[in-house]
């Protein structure tokens, strides 16, 4: 699947353009850098494998057991193992990343989503190590780290945020009840406690009357601290039914912010999206041109460069509410990239090393409230829609992923693949683009049809009812569409798929012979590249040798 | 690819087995509508639903977990994976009179037939008239796929007759021993 590039130097390679020593001359077209580290897996490592590859530079990957063959290790000019399965002991350790990251001769560090992306600590240790931290600075990290801060700091900044509490409730003192309830009665009920350092709903209480709250309050605050070792929590209102808009930032060290269009992330189960595109439907543009300005004011105030998202909530008034900002690359970055024709992890790097926003950029934002294309995003991931999305581990059989005009699909995985219990389960990001809302849906509902998948169950069937439902094809959208349109309907489609299913397989099996599968279906492999480490090489061969055959 | 239809076989039984949240304790007898069905490829075929959409469905794994035992398929059907045994109609109603016959002829303690249940060749006979036999103990070894496939009694009697010998195959159904 991958073309090698000779082993030596590329353009430019003797230039090291760090974030703290910018060029003298701007040098257009050059490597921001020799080499770059993902700190990362699955299709996230590779497609910055690929942006590195694309700007003429050698991508190093780092890797747990349970990877030693997986596509980003695959397709990186070198690898490096971190240890075992478990996160903790691999993609979390940021002292054997910056170590490897030195070894290899790396200049750069990319983190990706998740992991280590938005921890400020890991950023502050890898530009202390001299490498460049390919995201927003350790500073910009802490300060809308704590969601708190960033409520403050956007309130600061005359930007309209969820109504609610600005300091920690003080849960620990009994005195303080009083003063709490006050706030709640204020904010008003339905309302949320939230963690301070919170994220994927952790920590988090929705509390519906006001003698429900201390304990919420308890509880909260216990989960936070466990998860996070901070029992910060406060309370912001319920706004619902809303929908879920985020900006894409971008901004460069010169202090140049720019917007790059939304996205609409709505349709979410558990607070984790599952679709994504952009633009928001049914913005006008005066309201896309408000809601770019209010996040770059975040931005502004909260000395962000590089790319972060700020998210927003658009509830029935068409008000917007600011929740929260992420300084990371986000997993719908594709949609973006679609519609406004940015390569945003080539931004990325350029801004890492230095680089100024560049022109596509700076035009492109001039357009983002007067979007011309339209793009959404499925999430493939290997979970049971019929099982509240539960995660399935397992081997992949047969797999192939559409293509065509307008498609663009990103996956780290191949036909004999194993899904690790280990990680997120997301297999695959199926995005498709074209002129408007309607033809993108059409062309979804291509696509859909094209993927093949054997061996696990995955969120395909609900990705298909999504493309095919009237409310979603009218732009009627919620953080409730989920729970409002797919768990009613659920039982009923895999009963549907059941009938199909026998039928086929009463109808193959008639013809004496059953025209499936040829077990083999995974093709043999080309030997790996030379590796920095000899461990590695080992390791993907035996990968390799446990994929065939497949069972 | 066009499906050959020969009589007798159109007919199937599929029960499913992953789908653990549908009423399946008894297997649905399904009638193939092979028209529905077009094949595109090896493993990939499209069913026309009866308001005319196509529903892409992929075949995967084929296992024939042993001689005898119904044969699992993997479906993916509209991307809802399923693992369903197959097994055709007669060999179902047979398997199914086996057990009815095994339910009431243990406890009634009247004359058991004993049929096949796979076809194959005989490659022993382990009892003659006249023996006196224990639950469990074998009656005959039945060669199918190049397996040697034990013929147990499902309850204690007396041989009365071995209606066949050994080298001699034997279809689906076929009497092989019958109990007092």
């Amino acid at each position: 699947m991958k073309s090698r590039r000779p082993g030596a130097s590329p353009v430019a390679a003797t230039v090291s353009l760090r974030k703290d020593s910018p060029p003298a001359v701007e040098l257009s077209g050059a490597a921001p850098f020799r080499r770059v580290l993902v700190a990362n897996r699955g299709e996230i490592a590779l497609r910055i494998i690929r942006a590195c590859h694309d700007l003429g530079m050698e991508a190093v990957a780092v890797f747990s057991d349970a990877d030693a063959g997986a596509g980003h290790v695959r397709a990186a000019d070198a690898a490096v193992r971190l240890g075992p399965a478990p996160a903790a002991e691999s993609y979390l350790r940021g002292d054997a990343i910056i170590e490897a990251a030195l070894r290899t001769g790396s200049e750069a560090i990319h983190p990706g989503y998740g992991f280590l992306a938005e921890r400020a600590s890991f950023a502050r240790v890898v530009e202390e190590a001299g490498l460049a931290f390919v995201g927003p600075s350790s500073e910009a990290i802490a300060a809308v780290g704590d969601k708190l801060a960033a409520r403050r700091l956007a309130r600061a900044a005359g930007v309209p945020v969820v109504p609610g509490t600005l300091e920690p409730a003080a849960v620990d003192r009994p005195d303080a009840l009083a003063a709490i309830l006050t706030d709640a009665d204020d904010i008003g009920f339905p309302l949320f406690v939230k963690a301070s350092s919170g994220g994927g709903g952790r920590g988090m209480r929705r509390v519906t009357a006001r003698e429900e709250l201390p304990a919420a309050l308890a509880a909260g605050s216990a989960e936070a601290l466990a998860a996070f070792g901070d029992g910060a929590v406060y309370l912001e209102r319920e706004v619902r039914p809303a929908r879920h808009v985020e900006v894409q930032l971008l901004g460069d060290a010169a202090g140049t912010i720019v917007a790059l269009g939304e996205r609409d992330c709505s349709i979410q189960r558990r607070h984790q999206k599952l679709v994504e595109e952009s633009p928001a439907p049914g913005l006008t543009a005066t309201e896309r041109a408000d809601l770019h300005d209010l996040a770059v004011r975040v931005a502004r105030a909260a000395g962000l460069t590089n790319a972060a998202t700020a998210e927003f909530l658009f509830d029935e008034d068409r008000r917007f509410w600011f929740l929260e900002v992420n300084t990371r690359l986000q997993v719908e970055h594709g949609v973006t990239e679609l519609t406004c024709g940015i390569d945003l992890v080539r931004e990325q790097l350029l801004i890492a090393a230095g680089r100024p926003l560049s022109e596509a950029s700076l035009a492109s934002a001039v357009r983002a409230a007067t979007p011309g294309l339209h793009a959404i995003e499925v999430r493939l991931s290997a979970e049971d829609p019929a099982r509240s999305f539960g995660p399935v581990a397992g081997r992949i059989g047969r797999w192939s992923m559409p293509a065509g005009p307008g498609v663009r699909v990103d996956t780290a995985i191949e036909a004999g693949d194993r899904i690790p219990p280990d990680y997120d389960s997301l297999i695959a990001k199926l995005m498709v683009v074209d002129v408007d809302r309607d033809a993108a849906i059409r062309r979804l509902g291509r696509v859909l049809d094209e993927v093949e998948v054997t061996g696990i169950q995955t969120t395909l069937p609900f990705h298909r009812f999504l493309a095919g439902h009237s409310t979603f094809r009218a732009a009627q959208l919620s953080t409730d569409w989920v729970a409002d349109e797919w768990e009613p309907a659920m039982e009923a489609e895999r009963a549907a798929a059941l009938a199909i299913a026998s039928s086929v397989a009463a109808a193959a099996a008639a013809g004496g012979t059953i025209p499936g599968d040829t077990i083999g279906a995974a093709p043999p492999r080309i030997a790996p590249p030379p590796a920095l480490e000899s461990g590695w090489l080992r390791a993907g061969r035996e990968a390799d040798i446990d994929r065939w055959p497949p069972r | 690819m066009s499906q050959a239809q020969r009589p007798g076989e159109r007919i199937l039984v599929v029960e499913p087995t992953v789908a653990t949240r549908l009423p399946a304790d008894e297997p649905q007898r399904i009638e193939a509508d092979a028209a529905a069905v077009e094949w595109r490829a090896p493993g990939r075929a499209v069913f026309r639903d009866g308001a005319g959409r196509s529903i892409p469905v992929l075949l995967g794994t084929d296992r024939l977990a042993s001689p005898g035992a119904p044969r699992t398929i993997e479906v993916v059907a509209a991307g809802w994976r399923f693992e369903l045994e197959v097994e055709d109609a007669t060999r179902a109603d047979l398997r199914r009179r086996a057990i009815r016959d095994r339910g009431s002829a243990i406890d009634a303690g009247g004359p058991l037939e004993i049929h096949a249940i796979i076809p194959g060749r005989v490659a022993a006979v382990a009892v003659a008239p006249g023996d006196v036999v224990a639950a469990g103990q074998t009656l005959l070894v039945v060669e199918a796929m190049k397996m040697q496939n034990e013929l147990r009694t499902p309850r204690d009697g007396t041989v009365q007759r071995v209606a066949v010998g050994v080298g001699e195959t034997i279809d689906l159904g076929d009497l092989l021993v019958v109990l007092e």
